[in-house]
């Protein structure tokens, strides 16, 4: 597989903060790569890495093909880069951005620029410091988009930005989704969900996981085994089973490795006595939380830093 | 636009979802044959997917032939053979499951369940037959 970032054991340390530890993944040419995760999780710190901001304290990074570290001048040519909190030369025009920028990349296609500029109603002629954010954010795109980017890297770009802007945003993505591989970070769950082939999930400077969407959705089902009587309290869950709750005579659980009727068997085989056990597949926010609740209880449990678990 | 209803549902998945949205749509007599079928790309910015999982469906699609690719004009849904009342019942198939399921769990007997479908069949109305209806059709 040709991956368009991959990153071997990287960690990144701040003083004796580890903001990154041991993070090992791969996107493929082509894919569409969402990196979730909770606020502080090393999303941040894991794109500097790859856009050669911040040098990375043990283990590597190939970013098309090259070492990150050695990402500079020409070789951002094929790369986009849209952080959430983008700085622009607020006293420039639009017009004016997309005139400077322009000259730097060969593969700058002023028609598609153009269609951006039109699609989101950019108003040329105004400065980037009188533009609402939604706007900002329309600008910085056409700037990182318009050279067609064989990677596009998005540190948060939904960010505080109205339903429509999203879509918009989102659709100016669609445009270049064959061609280009695409690694964003989003909070915005259910827009990232059917736009991504494939996700990763840091916790505290960890990944968790990193699949496919398909397998991801495939092997967490949410549990609902109803019971005669109330159920007792059990301590016998597998590590698979997260996020239990108990109320009355019914039990609820996020199973994350369901393999279809294999793992109903020994559900089945669990709760001898059960009514009902219903599967229900899950949305990405559900798994989301699912996953996110399980680490803070465990960190609460644990009283310490929180141990990672795979799930 | 997508000239058929399609109702994502978050945690399903996609490619299955819109297949059964085309099928149906196609053995519904929504889709007729000769239509032209939306492109991958039209699919994807229309649905907010991933033009692969497009991609995928349209592929699926054309290789059970249902849609075929005609040069200059793009994907067009085949000429169908004549679907028969069965196998548009087979599209329901899953609905008709759940309902059952959710029945039985409700402790509800098939002829209560019969006479609610019978209600609500009739309160709907019309006898409307679908564009692909043919005569003779058992």
């Amino acid at each position: 597989m040709n991956a368009a970032i991959r990153t071997e054991n990287l960690e990144k340390h701040f003083g004796r903060t580890a903001a990154l530890d041991g993070v090992s993944l791969a996107v493929p040419e082509g894919a569409i790569y969402a990196l979730v995760g909770r606020n502080g999780a090393g999303k941040t710190t894991l794109m500097k890495l790859l856009m050669n901001i911040l040098r990375p304290s043990r283990g590597t990074a190939q970013v098309l093909n090259a070492d990150a570290t050695r990402l500079a001048g020409k070789g951002f040519c094929g790369i986009g880069y849209v952080s959430e909190n983008q700085q622009l030369p607020d006293w420039m025009t639009v017009g004016a951005l997309l005139d400077f920028c322009r000259p730097f990349y060969p593969t700058w296609d002023r028609a598609l620029a153009g269609e951006l500029v039109a699609q989101f109603d950019l108003p040329l002629d105004r400065r980037l410091r009188q533009l609402s954010r939604g706007m900002r954010m329309k600008a910085a795109f056409v700037s990182a988009l318009a050279y067609r980017p064989r990677l596009i890297v998005l540190d948060e770009p939904f960010s505080g930005l109205d339903p429509l802007v999203r879509d918009e945003l989102v659709d100016s993505l669609l445009e270049l989704a064959g061609e280009s591989t695409i690694f964003i970070s989003s909070h915005d769950l259910a827009e990232i969900e059917s736009l991504a082939s494939h996700v990763g999930y840091l916790e505290e400077g960890h990944l968790l996981f990193s699949e496919e969407m398909s397998t991801l959705s495939e092997r967490f089902r949410d549990v609902t085994v109803t019971l005669p009587e109330a159920a007792a309290a059990r301590a016998d869950f597998p590590a698979a089973c997260i996020d239990v709750q108990i109320a009355g005579p019914v039990v609820r659980f996020v199973h994350t490795q369901y393999e279809g009727a294999a793992t109903e068997r020994q559900v089945a085989e669990a709760f001898p006595s059960a009514l009902s056990i219903v599967y229900d597949p899950m949305p990405l926010r559900a798994i989301f939380l699912a996953v996110a609740k399980s680490q803070r209880d465990r960190a609460r449990l644990a009283q310490t830093n929180a141990r990672t678990v795979n799930v | 636009m997508i000239p058929f209803r399609v109702q994502l549902r978050p945690g399903v998945s996609l490619f299955e979802q819109i297949v059964y949205a085309a099928t149906r749509a196609m053995v519904a007599g929504q889709l007729r044959p000769g239509d032209a079928f939306p492109s991958v790309r039209a699919l994807s910015k229309e649905l907010k997917i991933n033009p692969n999982t497009a991609a995928k469906v349209v592929a699926h699609l054309v290789s059970v032939g249902l849609l075929e690719m005609r040069p200059g004009v793009g994907t067009v849904v085949a000429t169908l053979p004549d679907s028969t009342a069965r196998e548009r019942t087979q599209l329901l198939d899953q609905q008709i499951e759940e309902l059952v399921v959710e029945a039985k769990r409700l402790g509800i007997e098939l002829d209560e369940t019969q006479a609610a479908l019978t209600a609500h069949w009739n309160k709907l109305g019309g006898t409307e037959k679908p564009a692909g209806t043919r005569k003779g059709d058992s």
